[in-house]
C-alpha cells in the first residue's frame, strides 16, 4: 500500500464511512425483518468484506459473538466460484455446517461490489432464520445428533444470478422450512441490506478511487491494531489457565463438559489456548471453530478495544488455538444447533483466568448463559406459533461498583427481553410476574447484579424447551466474593401433579393451565463481603434486593 | 398580534418577537437561578412591553434538565401486582455490547416506592383481577405514608381499558389534592410496559417542578400587567397551553431544539420545496432533520440521556439526529495518530483557543479562523475580537506537530473531518427514510451552520443549500410559527381484512372525542382544528411498523386495497422492497389534532420582500478551501447590505450580524425576492 495515498483525513473520511455503511445496511434489516431473533434479539451482522474474506467494516449494536467472522463464508464462495465466477448482480446464500460452524439457523447472504467493471468486496449479513426445517422445530432441541437432522444446509449457492432469482433454489427454501412467509421476509431483507451496502462502497470507491480507498482501510487496521498492543502491554507477561465447566450435554445428564483455557501473555500479543477444552459431544452443544474464536475475540476485545469500531485489525495481535474436535471446534458431522450455550461461560474462563494479573478490570463472573426459552404449538385459531424470548441475570460485582441486575449475556448486546403485553397480544399465556430475583446476588464488597423470576401460565396445550446451563456450577465470586444464585425452572402442574425442576429439556408436554417459572442467575460478587459499606447494606435491605440482614453479609 | 418567543437555554436566553409587524431579537445569558429574570432582560432589551403582547411563546429545557441532573420530585410508583420489577428490569439490553463496565438505565423511582396493586386485565382490557375498593384504600394509605409528591400509576394492558387507572387515581387525587399524580393510559394509551412505565414516571418526576416554574411564571407575568396567552413549545414540534403542560410536562423534553426545524418545513413550504433537509449547527452540536412535505419527520420515542442508560420516552417527538460537532467541538489525536473531532466540546468557558481566554485546545472555529473563513473582527456583529495567533499555536501543538502536518493542513483536516462527521449523519436523516439526498434541499441555520453547509452539500451531492434570513436566531423564530398540536394513540392489533368495523370505528370515535375535549379544554374552536389519523401497519410476522394516512374506519375494515397500496410503496422506499401478496397487520391508531396559528405574521415576515438594512463596500481577503498551498481571493459581504436579485460566484464569504456563509469555489449563489440566499453547488468544481 502506497502511505502517500492515505492521507490522515482522507483516513478518517473512509474510516466514519465504512462503519457508517454497516450500519445502514443492519437499520434496513432490521426495521424489516419478520421474527424476533432479528428485530429484538438482534441476532445479525452486517459488514464489508475484502477478496481475501477479511473484515473491512462491521455494524456496532449486533450480537458480540459474531466478531469479524464472516469472512469464512466468502472465501468458501470464492474457492466454488472463482473471483471471476462473480457477475453483477449475483446474491449467495450460505450456512453450511462444517464451514461456518454455527446453527443452520444462522444464514449469511452476501453479494460481490464491482467498481470498473472489477470485483473488489463483498457485502454481507448474518441473521437468525426462525426456523431451517430440520427434525426439531425453530432451535434450541438437545435431541439432535448430527448436523443432517438440523435442517437444510445451502452452501455459496446463488439465490440470484445477475439479477434473475434462482426459483428452484427459492422454492427448496419455501418447502423445506416451518414458517417460509417470516423465513422468506427474512432473506428478501439481508438481500435488500447487502444491494444497499454494495451500492454504498460502491460510490466511495467511485469518489476516491479504489487504491486510495484501501490504502485508508489499512491504516484504519493498523491504527487499530496499535491501540490494542498499547493495551496488551501493560498486561504483565505471564501464563494464566481457569478452568470451569457445564453441567451437562442436555444428552448424559450426569457428565459434566470441561471448560480450560491457558492464555499466554507476551509483550503486546496474547494467545488464547483451548487445546484442553473438552472433546465435542455428541449433542448439539457443540461449536465449529468459529464458536472458539469468537469466544476468544470477544473476551480480548472487552478488555482491550470495547469502544473499537469492530474491524480485522483489532485481532491481528491475538493469536487463538484451537485444535481440531473440541467443544468449540468440533468435526463434522457434530451437530450444532446449541451452537452457542457454550461461549458465554468461555468467555468468563477466559476473564477469570487473567483476574489475578488485571485485579481493577475484571468483574466476577455474569449469569453465564444463552438464557431464553420457546413455547410452541397451536392456538386457538388453529396457527401454528412459537413464543421465544431472551431474559437478562445478574452480571458480576466490579472492583468499584456493583453488578448490574437483569441484563443479558455477554454473548449478546442490544438485545431486548420481549414485553409482557406485547406477548400476551400474540399468544396465548398469561404471565403471572416479572420481578428480580431478590438474594441471588452473589455477596462481596461489591454484591453480584440479580437475576430475574419470570412465570408463564400457558392457556392451551403446548410444549416448551428449558435450556439452562451452569446449574451445577453458579457464577462465581472473585478476590473473596460469594457465587451468585443459579439458573433454574419450575414446571408447576394444573393437575395437582408435583411440581418439577427441570433444568434442561425439549419438547415437555404442557397443559393448560400449567406454569413454568424460570429463574435466572445472580452475578458473582467482588471482594471481601466484610468490606462491604454499611450504607450498602442498608439500601439492599430496604429496597428488598436482599432480604435478611444474614444474606446481605 | 404582537407576540415573542423565548428560548431559555442552557447558556443563552435568545428572544425573537413580531412588534407591530417588525421583527425584533435579543440574546442574553440564562439566569438559573430565576429564569422569569432572563425573561424579563430578554424582553427590556428587545424594547417589548409585556401589556402590549398577544402572546408569549416559551420553550425551556427545565423538564429534560431535571432528568439530566436527577432532581425531580420523590415519586411512587403503583404496578400490577407481579410487575413491581418491570422499571427497573426495562429490557434487559446492553447497547454497549464489549463494555463490561456498563451501565443501564437507573430508575427514577426507588423499588421501596414502588407499590403493586392486586389486580389484572387482559390484552382486550377485560378485568382477570377486579381492582377491589379495599384495595385501592390500602394502596392510597401507603402511598401518602410513603411521603412522595408525585406519583404515576402504570398497569398492565391499561392502554386497553383505563378503568383501573382511574380508580386509583381518582382516590388518590381525592386524598391528596397536591400530590402530582400521573396515570399512564392519559400520557400513553399504547402496549410495551416498560417503555409506557418509564413515560409515566418521566412525567411524574419532572412534574411537581415544572408546575412550580410555571406557576411562578405565571404570577410574575399577570404582575407586569401580561393579558395574552401563554403557549410552550414540546417535543412534537407543536405548542401547548400552559394548562396541558402542566398535566404533562413529559411533552417538553425537547422543547427548544425543535422550533428552528419547524421554521425549515414553513419555509419549505413558502418556497414549494417537497424534500428537504433541516441543518443546525451550533456551539455543541449539529442536528439535523428530514424534512417532507414541509415538516420535519415526526418520530414516536426517544431516549432522555446516554442512549446506553438514559431514560426511554415514548411520546412523539420531531425527529432530529445529532452529532457531537459543534463550532466548539475539540479535535484531538489519539496515541495511534488518528485525528477526531469532538465529542468533547471547549464550551463557552475558555471556549476556542481564539477567544483568549487561556485554552490551548483548538476546536472547529479555530481551524475556521486560520482558514479565514471567520472573519475575527465580525464575530458576535463584532462584540468579540479573535486571536488568530492563539489559534495557530494551539493547532500546531496539539494537531499538525503530532501529524507532522502544517498548521494549513491541520486546519483543513480538522473542518474535513468534522464535515464528514456531520455529512455522514445528515445522510443517515436521510437514507433510513429512504430519501436520496440528491433530491433534497439543505436548510441551513444556527451560529455555525451557514458556514459548513455547503461543504456538507457537496460530500453527500445535495445539489441546492438555501440560508434563511435570521439564521443566528432561527430556532426562537420557529417558536412563532409553530402550530398547536395534542398527539393520541391507542393499540389496536389485527389483521388488516378481518377487523371488527365497530370496533375500529369505536377507537376512531374515542379519539375524535378526546380531541374534543382537548380542544374544549385549550379553548379552541373546533372548526379550526384539524384531525389526522395515521395506523401503524406492518406485514405480518415483522415488529417495526410504518405509519400510514388513513381517514377513517371503513379504510382499515372495509376495501383495504388503497392502504395496503401505501403501505407497499411505503416499505419499498425505505427498505428497498415490498411483498405486494402478504397478509398486513396494524398496531395502532394514532391521531394528531393541530390548530394553525390564528396570526402568521412571523410566516409573513419570512416571505416579506427583503429591502438592504445596511451598506457595506465589498472586500476580499485570501481564504483556504481545499489546497493550504493556494488560499483563494475571496469576496466578503455584507448580508445585510445584499439586494434583492443580488448574484454572484464563490469563492466567497458572507458576512452577518450572527452567522457567517461560506461560498466555495464555483458554487452560484442568488439573494431571493424576500432576502434568502440561495446555493447551487458546483460539484467537482475548481478544487474539490
Amino acid at each position: 500500500m502506497n502511505e502517500a495515498q492515505a492521507h490522515p483525513i482522507t483516513v478518517e473520511v473512509v474510516r466514519n464511512a465504512i462503519v457508517a455503511y454497516a450500519d445502514e445496511m443492519a437499520n434496513a434489516l432490521c426495521k424489516a425483518a419478520y421474527n424476533m431473533m432479528i428485530y429484538e434479539v438482534r441476532d445479525y451482522c452486517c459488514g464489508l468484506i475484502d477478496l481475501q474474506g477479511r473484515m473491512i467494516s462491521q455494524n456496532r449494536g449486533g450480537l458480540p459473538i459474531f466478531l469479524a467472522d464472516l469472512g469464512i463464508a466468502i472465501e468458501d464462495g470464492v474457492r466454488r466460484w472463482g473471483l471471476d465466477g462473480f457477475a453483477p448482480g449475483d446474491v449467495l446464500i450460505m450456512n453450511h455446517g462444517e464451514t461456518c460452524g454455527q446453527h443452520l439457523n444462522n444464514i449469511v447472504i452476501y453479494c460481490p461490489v464491482f467498481h470498473e467493471r472489477e470485483i473488489v468486496a463483498f457485502t454481507a449479513n448474518r441473521a437468525h432464520w426462525v426456523d431451517i426445517g430440520g427434525a426439531r422445530i425453530g432451535f434450541g432441541s438437545s435431541a439432535t445428533t448430527e448436523i443432517f437432522a438440523e435442517g437444510i444446509q445451502l452452501r455459496s449457492l446463488k439465490i440470484y444470478e445477475a439479477g434473475k432469482r434462482n426459483e428452484t433454489l427459492w422454492q427448496i427454501i419455501n418447502d423445506n422450512v416451518r414458517f417460509p412467509e417470516a423465513s422468506l421476509g427474512d432473506l428478501r431483507a439481508q438481500i435488500a441490506s447487502c444491494q444497499l451496502g454494495a451500492r454504498r462502497y460502491g460510490e466511495l470507491l467511485a469518489r476516491y478511487g479504489r487504491a486510495t480507498v484501501e490504502a485508508c482501510i489499512a491504516r484504519v487496521w493498523d491504527q487499530a491494531d496499535l491501540a490494542v498492543r498499547n493495551v496488551v502491554e501493560k498486561i504483565p507477561d505471564g501464563v494464566y489457565s481457569a478452568e470451569s465447566f457445564l453441567d451437562n450435554d442436555g444428552r448424559d445428564l450426569e457428565k459434566t463438559l470441561r471448560i480450560k483455557v491457558t492464555v499466554k501473555v507476551s509483550g503486546s500479543t496474547m494467545s488464547i489456548d483451548f487445546s484442553e477444552m473438552n472433546p465435542q459431544t455428541n449433542s448439539p452443544i457443540n461449536s465449529g471453530r468459529s464458536g472458539g474464536i469468537a469466544a476468544a475475540r470477544v473476551a480480548f476485545k472487552a478488555l482491550t478495544s470495547p469502544d473499537l469500531d469492530v474491524n480485522e485489525g483489532c485481532f491481528r495481535s491475538l493469536e487463538v488455538i484451537l485444535p481440531e474436535g473440541t467443544l468449540v471446534s468440533a468435526r463434522p458431522p457434530a451437530a450444532l444447533g446449541l451452537w452457542s450455550i457454550a461461549l458465554p461461560t468461555t468467555i468468563d474462563t477466559i476473564l477469570k483466568a487473567l483476574a489475578p494479573a488485571l485485579p481493577d478490570a475484571i468483574p466476577a463472573a455474569h449469569k453465564g448463559d444463552m438464557g431464553g426459552c420457546s413455547f410452541y404449538g397451536v392456538n386457538a385459531e388453529s396457527q401454528r406459533f412459537l413464543l421465544m424470548n431472551i431474559f437478562g441475570g445478574g452480571w458480576g460485582g466490579r472492583p468499584h461498583e456493583d453488578g448490574e441486575d437483569a441484563s443479558v449475556s455477554v454473548c449478546q448486546g442490544d438485545v431486548r427481553n420481549s414485553p409482557v403485553e406485547l406477548q400476551e397480544i400474540r399468544y396465548p399465556f398469561l404471565v403471572e410476574n416479572h420481578k428480580l430475583r431478590e438474594n441471588s446476588g452473589g455477596v462481596g464488597k461489591y454484591r453480584g447484579g440479580l437475576g430475574v423470576e419470570l412465570t408463564y401460565k400457558t392457556l392451551v396445550p403446548c410444549q416448551v424447551n428449558i435450556n439452562f446451563e451452569r446449574t451445577k456450577l453458579p457464577p462465581w465470586g472473585l478476590h473473596g466474593g460469594g457465587d451468585g444464585g443459579a439458573n433454574y425452572a419450575i414446571i408447576h402442574f394444573a393437575n395437582g401433579a408435583e411440581s418439577k425442576r427441570v433444568l434442561k429439556g425439549t419438547q415437555i408436554p404442557l397443559q393448560a393451565g400449567d406454569r413454568v417459572a424460570f429463574f435466572t442467575a445472580g452475578g458473582g460478587g467482588y471482594g471481601d463481603p466484610n468490606e462491604r459499606t454499611p450504607e450498602a447494606i442498608e439500601t439492599d435491605l430496604r429496597e428488598g434486593f436482599v432480604s435478611t440482614p444474614d444474606a446481605a453479609q | 398580534m404582537n407576540m415573542v418567543g423565548v428560548d431559555i437555554g442552557g447558556t443563552f436566553t435568545d428572544l425573537v418577537g413580531v412588534i407591530d409587524g417588525k421583527i425584533v431579537s435579543s440574546k442574553t445569558s440564562t439566569t438559573p437561578s430565576d429564569p422569569s429574570e432572563g425573561v424579563a432582560h430578554s424582553l427590556q432589551l428587545a424594547h417589548c412591553d409585556l401589556p402590549g403582547l398577544g402572546e408569549l411563546l416559551h420553550g425551556s429545557t427545565i423538564a429534560i434538565n431535571t432528568v439530566l441532573e436527577r432532581k425531580g420530585a420523590k415519586t411512587a410508583l403503583v404496578t400490577t401486582k407481579g410487575f413491581r420489577d418491570v422499571y427497573a428490569i426495562g429490557r434487559g439490553n446492553r447497547i454497549e455490547a464489549f463494555n463490561l463496565f456498563f451501565h443501564r438505565p437507573k430508575p427514577l423511582v426507588a423499588r421501596h416506592l414502588t407499590f403493586e396493586a392486586d389486580e389484572r386485565l387482559d390484552p382486550n382490557g377485560r378485568a382477570l383481577k377486579a381492582l377491589e375498593n379495599a384495595e385501592v384504600e390500602l394502596l392510597v394509605k401507603d402511598v401518602l405514608a410513603s411521603g412522595v409528591d408525585s406519583v404515576a400509576v402504570c398497569f398492565l394492558h391499561s392502554y386497553a381499558n383505563p378503568a383501573h387507572e382511574r380508580l386509583i387515581g381518582d382516590a388518590l387525587r381525592r386524598a391528596a389534592p397536591h400530590l402530582f399524580v400521573t396515570l399512564s393510559h392519559e400520557i400513553l394509551r399504547e402496549f410495551r410496559e416498560y417503555e409506557r412505565t418509564s413515560t409515566t414516571v418521566l412525567n411524574a418526576y419532572v412534574g411537581p417542578r415544572v408546575r412550580d416554574y410555571l406557576s411562578n411564571l405565571e404570577t410574575w407575568l399577570r404582575g407586569e400587567k401580561f393579558v395574552g396567552k401563554m403557549h410552550l413549545m414540546r417535543s412534537n414540534g407543536g405548542v401547548m397551553s400552559a394548562l396541558q403542560a402542566r398535566a404533562q410536562p413529559v411533552s417538553m423534553m425537547e422543547s427548544g431544539p425543535v422550533a428552528g426545524m419547524i421554521a425549515a418545513g414553513i419555509l419549505c413550504k413558502q418556497l414549494g420545496i417537497d424534500m428537504a433537509i433541516g441543518f443546525d449547527m451550533g456551539g455543541t452540536t449539529a442536528k439535523s432533520s428530514l424534512i417532507m412535505h414541509g415538516a420535519p419527520a415526526v418520530e414516536e420515542g426517544y431516549v432522555i440521556g446516554p442512549m446506553a442508560s438514559g431514560q426511554p420516552m415514548q411520546l412523539p417527538v420531531v425527529d432530529i439526529v445529532e452529532v457531537g460537532t459543534g463550532g466548539g467541538s475539540i479535535a484531538w489525536v489519539d496515541a495511534t495518530g488518528g485525528l477526531h473531532v469532538g465529542p468533547q466540546s471547549a464550551g463557552a468557558d475558555p471556549g476556542p483557543a481564539c477567544y483568549g481566554k487561556g485554552s490551548n485546545t483548538p476546536v472547529i472555529t479555530d481551524a475556521d479562523l486560520v482558514l479565514g473563513r471567520i472573519n475575527p473582527k465580525r464575530f458576535l456583529n463584532g462584540g468579540m475580537s479573535l486571536d488568530i495567533e492563539a489559534s495557530r499555536a494551539a493547532i500546531k501543538a496539539k494537531v499538525g506537530d503530532p501529524l507532522k502536518l502544517s498548521i494549513e493542513e491541520a486546519a483543513i483536516g480538522i473542518a474535513a473531518i468534522s464535515d464528514t462527521a456531520m455529512s455522514l449523519s445528515v445522510r443517515a436523516v436521510s437514507v433510513n427514510k429512504g430519501v436520496d439526498p440528491r433530491e433534497t434541499t439543505m436548510i441551513a441555520f444556527g451560529g455555525a451552520g451557514p458556514l459548513h453547509a455547503v461543504a456538507i452539500a457537496r460530500e453527500i451531492f445535495i445539489p441546492r443549500v438555501i440560508i434563511p434570513k435570521l439564521p443566528g436566531a432561527f430556532s426562537a423564530l420557529g417558536m412563532l410559527m409553530a402550530s398547536w398540536r395534542q398527539d393520541f394513540v391507542r393499540t389496536l392489533v389485527g389483521r388488516l381484512g378481518r377487523l371488527d368495523h365497530a370496533t375500529v370505528e369505536n377507537i376512531f370515535r374515542e379519539l375524535a372525542a378526546d380531541a374534543e375535549a382537548q380542544l374544549r379544554l385549550d379553548g379552541i374552536p373546533r372548526a379550526s382544528a384539524k384531525l389526522i389519523f395515521n395506523a401503524d401497519l406492518r406485514y405480518v410476522g415483522q415488529e417495526h411498523a410504518l405509519q400510514i394516512p388513513v381517514s377513517d374506519a371503513s379504510m382499515l375494515t372495509g376495501d383495504v386495497s388503497k392502504v395496503r397500496e401505501l403501505f407497499h410503496v411505503e416499505h419499498d422506499q425505505r427498505y428497498g422492497q415490498a411483498a405486494a401478496e402478504e397478509a398486513m397487520e396494524i398496531v395502532n391508531v394514532r391521531l394528531v389534532l393541530t390548530a394553525p396559528r390564528a396570526d402568521t405574521v412571523a410566516e409573513r415576515s419570512m416571505a416579506q420582500a427583503w429591502t438592504p438594512t445596511d451598506e457595506a463596500a465589498e472586500t476580499s481577503r485570501k481564504v483556504i478551501f481545499n489546497d493550504p498551498l493556494k488560499p483563494l481571493d475571496a469576496r466578503i459581504l455584507w448580508r445585510p447590505a445584499l439586494p434583492a436579485g443580488f448574484a454572484f460566484t464563490g469563492p466567497a464569504v458572507v458576512e452577518e450580524p450572527n452567522s457567517t456563509i461560506l461560498i466555495h469555489p464555483g458554487d452560484k449563489v442568488r439573494v431571493t425576492e424576500a432576502g434568502h440566499l440561495v446555493i447551487d453547488v458546483a460539484f467537482g468544481g475548481a478544487q474539490s
